[in-house]
């Protein structure tokens, strides 16, 4: 019996690790493409290991192509997104969640129903509007385009995070005579300290991820992402060098592999609130 | 907080307090209501009025053509094709989405060795950058030197090497296990979230009463999901029909249109066939579409609100 018990959890072990791993082997095999040499990849058949590794193709990478300048854009892009939209969707949010007035619930509703909206739908009159206003091909054209998933989608977030404050805290503040806006900065902001962080990092990652509307309104290189730029190095290369486009891959989920390594907890917390909540 | 700002007192300058707390709470919302007319409703209104335009994308000049686009449209072979695709393809990578997002929350609920490590790398695929996903999977589904078809090859699953991307049924497979692939995270989370809230005692009853293995997911852990998963299949039924890069970069609509989905449409008769009218008229009958997904999802939401 006991011995029985031992070999079911030990296959439930290597079984469910097998699950993993063949889930994320797409990720390994990109960043063991990215230090093969060119010539190991034609290899028939393919060998999982590199035969040597070099860095040749992050080099060729950063000095040959315009990677950096994309890297600085989607950056600049990222940070600017996270903060114009986390200050005005903390401000929003905190009054759907602790102020009366009219129209307040429809209009918690319509966020809900901009969460869902897609990005198609938009982006013609967004474009034209670009065009019209002049800022058309530009960080900040897709600046204010990123607003139409992100703002809704944080908001969304830190009203359920709000949510969870207790009402008696701020209360507590009124009564000891501070206004609500400094019960606001003094209570509020650092009990939904967490929350913030967790939403900024889901903004960040969104922004950073942005594919469509970089394609739509921007066309040059020096206000173009990461997404559409390395997508432009393997559309316009006569042939496809697969490891410089793994070592691309690598780099641009650089982001990523910081904010899991270090702030992972706040990505599970933001998932749980207000992913699925409905 | 109705307490607060409901009590009536008057202050210097004849304002009651509530109407001072709820004048300030509409200043605080105003960016935000500023920002959603601005880039949002607008854009939604103008989406309307230029799908009864006629515009050259490159001059952006036009004229009015009244319900014509619609008309075209509803008549054309193309968006009827698309729409059927944008239906396989979402009821194809939400099933398997589903299914594979439950069967790996069961397991990562296990007692199992660096289970938080495992938790958290099956969360990369959900939020590594859609070019990124398909970038590796391209080099993965590459013809001569992909390491897929070295792999079915050295199993013997197959013969000869596949072409993933280039022919149908294939791509459509391909575009849709990827989309899985990317997603399924997403349930798992969501399902794991759920599954560590289900009382112990729950499965000890079913045991007691005879259950096996089986018996307990279905009569215990099914019943137990229904609400998470009801939750889950609307909004990524949302997410899913509304997908554009992922089909776009793998397959680009191809082979002939075969996976061509509306989104896509919307983008190739705006900015390939410069009818901008006419794209924006394809993207009035999708949000149509979507609105019933919406509407349920909507709908849910505002019941557990109230019943929270």
């Amino acid at each position: 019996m006991l011995a029985r018990r031992f070999i079911g959890a030990g296959l439930l072990n290597v079984g469910t690790w097998a699950v993993v791993l063949a889930v994320i082997f797409p990720l390994i095999w990109m960043v063991l493409t990215s230090l093969k040499p060119q010539s190991e990849l034609f290899h028939i058949p393919p060998a999982f290991w590199p035969q040597s590794i070099t860095f040749e193709h992050y080099r060729v990478l950063l000095e040959e192509t315009p990677f950096l300048q994309y890297f600085r854009n989607s950056s600049i892009l990222a940070v600017s997104t996270t903060v114009l939209v986390i200050v005005v969707g903390t401000l929003g949010a905190h009054s759907l969640v602790r102020f009366s007035y009219p129209g307040r619930e429809k209009l918690a509703l319509l966020v809900l129903f901009t969460y869902l909206l897609p990005s198609v739908v938009l982006i013609i009159p967004l474009y034209l509007l670009m065009v019209w206003a002049g800022v058309a091909n530009s960080l900040l054209s897709l600046v204010i385009a990123y607003t139409t998933f992100a703002l809704p989608y944080a908001l969304w977030l830190l009203r359920s995070f709000m949510q969870g404050i207790p009402a008696d805290l701020e209360a507590a503040a009124l009564i000891d005579g501070a206004s609500r806006l400094g019960a606001f900065i003094d209570v509020i902001l650092p009990q939904a300290l967490p929350g913030i962080i967790s939403t900024a990092l889901f903004t960040f990652i969104l922004a950073w991820n942005e594919y469509l509307y970089a394609l739509v309104l921007v066309s040059s290189d020096a206000a173009r992402p990461l997404t559409t730029g390395v997508m432009n190095m393997l559309i316009t290369s006569f042939n496809i060098e697969w490891s410089l486009l793994m070592a691309a891959s690598v780099l641009m989920s650089l982001p990523l592999i910081i904010i899991f390594a270090f702030l992972q907890r706040y990505l599970t917390r933001g998932f749980g609130v207000g992913g699925v909540k409905g | 907080m109705a307490s607060i700002a409901e009590r009536e007192h008057a202050l210097p300058g004849g304002w009651t307090l509530a109407l001072r707390y709820g004048s300030l709470g509409m200043l605080l919302i105003a960016p935000t209501v500023l920002i959603f007319a601005a880039v949002i409703a607008y854009p939604l209104v103008s989406a309307i009025y230029l799908s009864l335009r006629s515009i050259f994308t490159p001059t952006l000049q036009g004229h009015w053509v009244g319900l014509a686009n619609y008309a075209d449209l509803l008549s054309s072979t193309t968006f009827w094709r698309a729409l059927r695709n944008n239906f396989v393809w979402t009821a194809g990578t939400l099933f398997l989405q589903i299914v594979a997002g439950v069967a790996v929350a069961l397991l990562l609920n296990q007692n199992i060795v660096f289970r938080s490590l495992a938790r958290s790398l099956i969360l990369f695929p959900y939020f590594v950058s859609t070019v990124v996903a398909v970038l590796v999977w391209r080099w993965l589904f590459n013809d001569l030197y992909g390491i897929l078809n070295h792999f079915m090859l050295t199993l013997g699953l197959i013969d000869q090497p596949v072409n993933w991307l280039g022919q149908m049924p294939n791509a459509m497979i391909s575009v849709i296990l990827v989309g899985a692939w990317k997603y399924f995270p997403f349930v798992v989370i969501a399902v794991l979230a759920r599954l560590q809230t289900i009382p112990p005692q729950l499965y000890e009853a079913a045991t007691i009463d005879g259950a096996g293995p089986w018996g307990r997911f279905f009569d215990v852990t099914l019943p137990q999901l229904r609400s998470v998963l009801t939750v889950v299949i609307l909004l990524r039924t949302v997410w899913d029909f509304k997908e554009f890069d992922l089909i776009y970069l793998l397959t680009g609509g191809g082979p002939i249109n075969a996976t061509q989905t509306i989104p896509l449409l919307v983008y190739q008769q705006a900015f390939g066939l410069n009818r901008m009218g006419m794209a924006a008229a394809y993207a009035v009958v999708m949000m149509a579409v979507m609105l019933v997904f919406m509407s349920l999802y909507l709908y849910r939401a505002r019941r557990s609100e109230e019943a929270a």
